[in-house]
C-alpha cells in the first residue's frame, strides 16, 4: 500500500503545478515532491519489512526491494537538489529569454512526472512494465531537453528519442524471448522478475543468451554504452544544466538497472559464461571511446557528458567481473557517480550562465578570469573533477579500486589497458581545467564580461552535494555496508 | 464461419502483403503515399490478428486487432497527414548512406540472416511450428527494415514512419511467438501514441526550420538578446 503514497504525492504535486501561476510556486512544488519521496524512501528502508509486496492487479506487477529503493533514494536526493538549483537557473533562463514563460508549466509538469515515472520504474516487478516506464522516462526527459525550443535542442532531443526508443524496441523483442523461455519451463509465461529468478536455473542457456543480447541493446542505448552512446553528449550538453544533471545522474541509472536485473537472471545459468566477456568488451570499448573523445573536447558540458559514458563503461566492466564483491562496488559506484556528476553539471551550469556565447548556443564557453568571477563553480569543477577521476578521500576512489582489483584477478592485461584509458580521461579533464581556468584578461584592458550574480539557490545544492560526496568517500557506516550487501544478496551473485 | 483449413493460407498471403508494404516504405519518395502505405500495413496487421483469432480464439487477439486498427490505421496516419499539411513537405528525396535499391537488397539479405538465426535460437521450443515460425521471421525482418528507413532517411517525419514500422514488426513478432497479458499490450500502445505525438510535434520544429531556415534563425537570435544579423 506504500506505493499508493508515492502515487498520491505525485498526483498532488502535479495538481499544485497545474493550478499555480508563478514560477516560484511550481518550483517549490517540485522541491517538496522530491524531498517527500526521499523521506518516504528512508521511512520504508528503516521501518518496513523489505521486500514490500504490493497490491495484486491480475499479477504482482509492483514490488519494493532493496535494489529498487536504493535507486529511488539516489533519484529523489538528486531530484531535490536539482529542483532547488532549477529555481535560480530557470529564473535566469527566463530573464535572458531563452525559455518562454508559457513553456514553464510544461517544464515543471514533465519534471514532476519524470520523477514519479522513475520511482514507478524502479518499483516494477514485471519487466515489461519496467520497459514501459523506461520508455516514458525517455519521452519525458526528451521533452525537458527540447524545452528551450532552439534548433540545437530539438535536434538533440529527436536524436535522443530515435536512438533510445528504436533500441528499446529490440529490448522488447528480448523480453518476448524471455517470456517464451519462461513459458517453456514453467508452463505459464511470466515476466515477473522475482518468479523468473526462482525458475532461472532451469532456463535453456541458448534462449537466455539471445534474450539477454536483445534486452542489452535497448538498455545499453539508454545508459549511453558504445556504440549507442552518440545521443548522449549532444543531449547532455544542450539541455539546461539542471536537466543535464538529472539525465546524467539519474536517467543513465535506469539502463544500468535494467541490465543488472536481467543479467542477474542469466547469472543463475551457464549462459553467464558467454555473456560476461561480451559485457566486459562493450565496457572496454565504451571507456576507450569516451577517453579519446574527451581529449580534444573544449566544451565543458560535453566533456562531463563523455565522462559519464566512461563511468558507464567502468560499471559494465564491474558487472562483467560479476563476483559479489565487484557487484557491491558497482552499486557503490552508481551512487558515487550520481552525486559527483550532478555536482559537476551544477558547476558547469553556473559557468555557462557566466560565459555562454551570445551568438550561438552551440559555441564553446569562453572561460576567463574564472576565480575572480565564479570562484565557487571553479572549485566545484576542480573538486568534482578530482572526485570523478578517483582521487583518495572521494567515493569513486574506493569503487574504482575494487572494480579494478576484481578485473585484475580475471585478466592482468585487461587491467593494464583499462588503467591506461583511465589515465587518458584524467589527463583530458586536467588539461581542460588547466587551460581554461588559467585564461586571464590582459592587464590594462578593461574586462567586457559582466559578472553573473549566482543566486543562493544555485549555490546551496552544489555545496550540499560536494559535502555529501566527501562524506560518502570518508565515512563508511555499517548500515551502508549491510544495505549494499542485502542488494547483492537479492540479486543472488 | 470460414473453413479453418484455409486460414493458414490467408495468413501467409497477409504476411507477404506486410513485406510488400515494408518494401514500399523503404523506396517511396512521396510522403503522402508513405503514410497511406503505413496505414495499409497496420490494417494488414489487424487482419492478421483477426485471422489468428479464427485459428485459436483468444480474446487478446481480438482486442489487439481493434486497438491496432483504430490507433495505427486511422488515428496516427491522420495525425501525421495533418502535420504534413502544416509543414508543407511533399517529398523526401534525400537519402543517407543507402539508396532505396541497395536498401531493398540489404533487407533481403537480412531476412535470410534472421531466418537462420531464429532457426538456431528457437530450436526445441513450440514456436518451431511452420506457420508461426514464418510469422516470427517476418516480424523481425519488418523491424530491421523499419530500422533501415530510420537510418537512410533524412527528414525527421520519415524517420517517425520508420520507427512506427519497426514497432509494427515487434507487434507482429509478439503475436506469432507468444501471448502477452492484455494490460501490457494495451499500455505499450498508449506509450507509442504519446511517443508519436511528441516526435511529430518536435518534427514540426525541425522540418519547418529546414524550409524557412533563415527566417527562424533570425527569430531565435532576437530571443537571445543582442541582434546579430547573419
Amino acid at each position: 500500500m506504500i506505493l499508493l503514497a508515492y502515487i498520491l504525492i505525485a498526483l498532488s504535486a502535479l495538481a499544485v503545478i497545474g493550478i499555480s501561476t508563478t514560477h516560484r510556486r511550481m518550483n517549490i512544488a517540485c522541491i517538496i515532491h522530491a524531498s517527500l519521496y526521499t523521506v518516504l524512501t528512508v521511512y520504508v528502508l528503516l521501518f518496513q519489512q523489505v521486500p514490500v509486496a504490493s497490491f495484486f492487479i491480475g499479477s504482482h506487477y509492483f514490488f519494493m526491494d532493496y535494489f529498487g529503493l536504493f535507486e529511488v533514494l539516489i533519484a529523489s536526493v538528486i531530484f531535490t537538489c536539482a529542483a532547488v538549483y532549477a529555481g535560480g537557473y530557470v529564473e535566469s533562463l527566463l530573464k535572458s529569454g531563452e525559455l518562454d514563460k508559457s513553456s514553464l508549466k510544461l517544464f515543471y509538469t514533465s519534471w514532476a512526472m519524470l520523477l514519479s515515472v522513475l520511482a514507478l520504474a524502479f518499483f516494477c516487478d514485471n519487466l515489461a512494465l519496467f520497459w514501459i516506464c523506461a520508455e516514458l522516462t525517455t519521452i519525458l526527459s526528451a521533452m525537458l531537453v527540447a524545452i528551450l525550443s532552439a534548433r540545437e535542442n530539438i535536434d538533440a532531443a529527436i536524436k535522443y528519442i530515435f536512438i533510445a526508443s528504436a533500441s528499446m524496441l529490440f529490448s522488447f523483442v528480448g523480453l518476448i524471448f524471455l517470456f517464451e523461455t519462461s513459458r517453456s519451463v514453467m508452463g505459464t509465461g511470466t515476466l515477473n522478475w522475482t518468479e523468473l529468478m526462482l525458475y532461472a536455473p532451469a532456463f535453456p542457456p541458448r534462449m537466455l543468451v539471445a534474450a539477454f543480447a536483445l534486452v542489452f541493446i535497448g538498455f545499453a542505448a539508454k545508459s549511453g554504452i558504445f556504440p549507442f552512446h552518440t545521443w548522449l553528449p549532444d543531449a547532455h550538453a544542450k539541455a539546461p544544466s539542471a536537466v543535464s544533471a538529472l539525465l546524467s545522474a539519474v536517467l543513465l541509472n535506469v539502463g544500468i538497472y535494467g541490465i543488472i536485473r536481467v543479467y542477474a537472471i542469466a547469472h543463475q545459468t551457464p549462459a553467464a559464461a558467454t555473456i560476461a566477456p561480451v559485457l566486459g568488451l562493450f565496457g572496454f570499448f565504451t571507456v576507450a571511446i569516451a577517453a579519446f573523445s574527451m581529449l580534444p573536447e573544449r566544451n565543458l558540458k560535453k566533456l562531463i557528458a563523455f565522462s559519464s559514458v566512461e563511468n558507464m563503461g567502468i560499471i559494465l566492466i564491474g558487472i562483467a567481473v560479476s563476483t559479489p564483491l565487484a557487484i557491491f562496488w558497482v552499486l557503490f559506484h552508481i551512487m558515487a557517480h550520481s552525486l559527483i556528476k550532478a555536482s559537476l553539471f551544477f558547476s558547469a551550469g553556473i559557468l555557462h550562465r557566466q560565459y555562454r556565447s551570445r551568438l550561438s548556443t552551440d559555441a564553446v564557453d569562453e572561460i576567463r578570469d574564472v576565480f575572480l568571477l565564479q570562484p565557487l563553480a571553479a572549485w566545484g569543477i576542480i573538486i568534482g573533477g578530482l572526485a570523478i577521476t578517483g582521487m583518495p578521500l572521494f567515493p569513486v576512489f574506493l569503487s574504482k579500486l575494487f572494480i579494478l582489483l576484481g578485473l585484475g584477478a580475471v585478466s592482468l592485461p585487461a587491467l593494464l589497458i583499462l588503467l591506461l584509458l583511465l589515465f587518458v580521461t584524467a589527463a583530458a579533464l586536467g588539461y581542460f581545467v588547466i587551460t581554461a581556468f588559467t585564461q586571464k584578461t590582459q592587464p590594462g584592458i578593461p574586462s567586457d564580461i559582466e559578472p553573473y550574480v549566482t543566486p543562493l539557490t544555485m549555490k546551496i545544492p552544489l555545496v550540499f552535494l560536494i559535502g555529501l560526496m566527501i562524506l560518502t568517500g570518508m565515512l563508511f557506516t555499517p548500515g551502508e555496508v549491510s544495505f549494499l550487501d542485502r542488494i547483492v544478496g537479492e540479486l543472488r551473485f | 464461419m470460414i473453413d479453418t483449413s484455409i486460414i493458414p493460407g490467408i495468413i501467409r498471403i497477409l504476411l507477404v502483403c506486410v513485406i510488400i508494404t515494408a518494401a514500399c516504405i523503404i523506396s517511396t519518395r512521396n510522403l503522402l503515399s508513405l503514410v497511406s502505405m503505413y496505414s495499409l500495413q497496420s490494417a494488414t496487421l489487424a487482419g492478421l490478428a483477426l485471422a489468428l483469432y479464427a485459428l485459436e480464439p483468444a480474446p487478446v487477439l481480438l482486442a489487439i486487432a481493434v486497438v491496432t486498427f483504430l490507433s495505427k490505421a486511422l488515428i496516427i496516419p491522420y495525425f501525421i497527414a495533418t502535420i504534413q499539411e502544416k509543414i508543407r513537405i511533399k517529398r523526401d528525396i534525400e537519402f543517407h548512406f543507402l539508396s532505396p535499391t541497395s536498401s531493398l537488397l540489404l533487407s533481403m539479405a537480412l531476412m535470410l540472416v534472421v531466418y537462420i538465426a531464429l532457426t538456431r535460437i528457437l530450436e526445441g521450443t513450440p514456436v518451431r511450428e511452420n506457420l508461426f515460425f514464418f510469422g516470427a521471421v517476418i516480424g523481425i525482418s519488418l523491424m530491421l527494415m523499419g530500422m533501415m528507413v530510420m537510418l537512410s532517411r533524412k527528414r525527421a517525419i520519415t524517420k517517425v514512419l520508420g520507427f512506427l514500422s519497426m514497432e509494427n514488426g515487434v507487434l507482429l513478432f509478439g503475436m506469432f511467438v507468444t501471448e502477452l497479458p492484455f494490460i501490457i499490450e494495451f499500455l505499450i500502445i498508449i506509450d507509442l501514441i504519446i511517443l508519436v505525438l511528441l516526435t511529430t510535434i518536435l518534427t514540426v520544429g525541425i522540418d519547418s526550420t529546414l524550409e524557412d531556415y533563415h527566417k527562424r534563425l533570425h527569430r531565435f537570435r532576437l530571443l537571445q538578446g543582442p541582434e546579430e544579423r547573419p
